[in-house]
């Protein structure tokens, strides 16, 4: 565990060295936030509300969505399997928290930083700009945390998972890009899954990616409401304990056929 | 000129085929360029099952839009590579650029060769595939007129895009480290050239009118190829103004690039 936390710090410090990148990461992240926004304001033109999410709620929608995009890696995420190409990876094995927790810590300390600098920096400037809507009730931001935390651990799972192929193919970016491209659209973070048609947000239902980002967002703006944020929350406990489950299993393959090359 | 187009041609070709060596690789970067780039029109299809229009333009008029600024854009990625800043800067600091000075060779020329990504066509592949629905769904009064302006437009959206790409890189001589903002004029210029211009804040279309002249290379164009009336406080005449304001913009970014090279001092590498 004190392990784990130095970790944690290390990466901490390491991302808060790069003050430039993480600004005009905000920079970047806070202009397509204003497209993003212009288009839904578009669409929306006039109505006060579609499908149980008004103005408001979609601009703030569209807030929370961009201030996540580092916090959850949503572009993807290729360090393991690049430490699997590069021979690093025979280091961190003989680690003491193996290589899932390991590569967990490291990651702990960038999201951190990243959802300070980009993530609530981010609401603030947005919330000159637009209105936005905050939760309401000290419950509502309790539920909130969770979910966030929760919806971090699956898309970390997540992300290990696909950097997972690194141990069955040279190349592995093309398959993460293509895999990154389906959760980016299915997590809800292109457009609003409660936007889109019902055919899709139902099809959406049967991945854990909705468990990754839109259920975190609808619990902060109110559109889930009592009973379904329990069952948003527990939904989400299932899925980080399968795609857990599942980085273990395949770690475990995976290492009987990592051969590292001498040198 | 004929001696530097045969020596270009004979650099590209020399990247096109080592980047073809590996066909499996090749395609699947293809492949999920395509998938990847596409999957944001896709949602944008799905969102106007909904609603139905965007500002006035349905799905076919979107697909034209988007399509045109994205093969326009795709074509400039390969093109221009190699002044794209983050390829630029790992030149100049690597000092393989002060090695292109030593050269007899012209030097811009030999930036434009130094990078060409033959999977960025995943990118074009995927902006004809949009263009072509939008084609087929857009229900366009085709003229002769409207048919030869219509290339005229996507070699000004390469020649505009390009100039940015251009720019950014110039600014690699002062900085070394390339300035991530110019991200979001280049990328983000792209975005924002896929929707109707009018959908946007007031100080956006500003600056992207006189700032960053954008609105001329597709939005207007667009206006006139699907019979449109303008929204913005636009003549009609603008949406002919395309090939005009791409070649000043490739004109100041080249006045902009001999400049920032008399003032180049190397990193020592």
């Amino acid at each position: 565990m004190r392990y784990l936390m130095q970790l944690i710090k290390n990466s901490f410090r390491m991302q808060f060295t790069y003050r430039t990148a993480l600004f005009a990461g905000l920079l970047t992240n806070l202009f397509f936030g204003v497209l993003r926004a212009a288009v839904l304001i578009a669409l929306y033109a006039g109505k006060s509300s579609v499908n149980g999410m008004s103005i408001e709620e979609a601009v703030t929608y569209v807030a929370l969505s961009q201030g996540l995009i580092a916090f959850l890696s949503i572009f993807g995420y290729y360090d393991v399997m690049r430490s699997v190409y590069s021979g690093d990876i025979a280091g961190d094995l003989i680690r003491p928290a193996g290589l899932f927790f390991t590569w967990m810590g490291r990651d702990v300390g960038r999201s951190v930083v990243n959802l300070i600098m980009r993530g609530i920096l981010l609401m603030v400037i947005f919330g000159f700009f637009f209105d936005l809507v905050l939760p309401t009730s000290g419950l509502q931001w309790l539920w909130v945390l969770i979910s966030m935390i929760l919806s971090w651990g699956i898309s970390f799972c997540w992300r290990f998972l696909v950097n997972l192929f690194g141990f069955w193919t040279p190349d592995a970016v093309g398959i993460g890009r293509m895999m990154f491209a389906v959760s980016q659209l299915f997590c809800g973070f292109i457009l609003p899954l409660r936007l889109l048609p019902v055919w899709f947000s139902r099809l959406a239902e049967f991945t854990p990616f909705p468990s990754m980002m839109n259920s975190t967002v609808e619990i902060f703006l109110g559109t889930m409401q009592g009973f379904q944020v329990l069952q948003a929350i527990l939904i989400q406990m299932l899925w980080l304990a399968i795609l857990y489950a599942l980085c273990q299993l395949t770690l475990a393959l995976g290492i009987r056929r990592l051969v590292i090359q001498g040198g | 000129m004929r001696r530097s187009l045969k020596l270009y041609f004979t650099l590209i070709s020399v990247q096109i085929r080592s980047q073809m060596e590996y066909r499996v690789s090749f395609f699947m970067d293809l492949l999920s360029t395509m998938l990847l780039n596409g999957s944001y029109f896709l949602a944008l299809a799905l969102i106007l099952e909904r609603f139905g229009n965007i500002a006035g333009w349905t799905l076919g008029d979107m697909a034209f839009i988007a399509g045109l600024s994205e093969m326009g854009f795709s074509i400039m990625d390969m093109l221009f590579s190699g002044f794209d800043p983050d390829s630029f800067s790992q030149n100049v600091r690597l000092g393989k650029f002060d090695q292109m000075l030593l050269r007899p060779v012209n030097i811009s020329l030999q930036v434009f060769s130094s990078k060409f990504l033959i999977r960025r066509l995943g990118r074009f592949l995927e902006g004809a595939i949009i263009f072509g629905v939008g084609m087929g769904l857009a229900g366009i009064h085709w003229t002769l007129a409207k048919v030869l302006y219509l290339p005229i437009v996507l070699i000004s959206i390469v020649a505009g895009m390009g100039a940015l790409f251009v720019m950014g890189g110039t600014l690699i001589f002062w900085t070394v480290q390339p300035v991530e903002v110019v991200n979001i004029v280049t990328y983000g210029g792209n975005e924002l050239m896929s929707y109707p211009m009018n959908i946007y804040p007031r100080w956006i279309q500003n600056v992207f009118t006189y700032l960053i002249p954008l609105v001329f290379l597709n939005y207007l164009p667009a206006l006139y190829f699907l019979d449109k009336p303008g929204v913005l406080h636009f003549a009609p005449v603008f949406s002919f103004a395309a090939p005009f304001a791409a070649a000043l913009m490739l004109f100041l970014a080249f006045r902009f690039w001999s400049f920032g090279l008399r003032h180049y001092q190397s990193t020592g590498t």
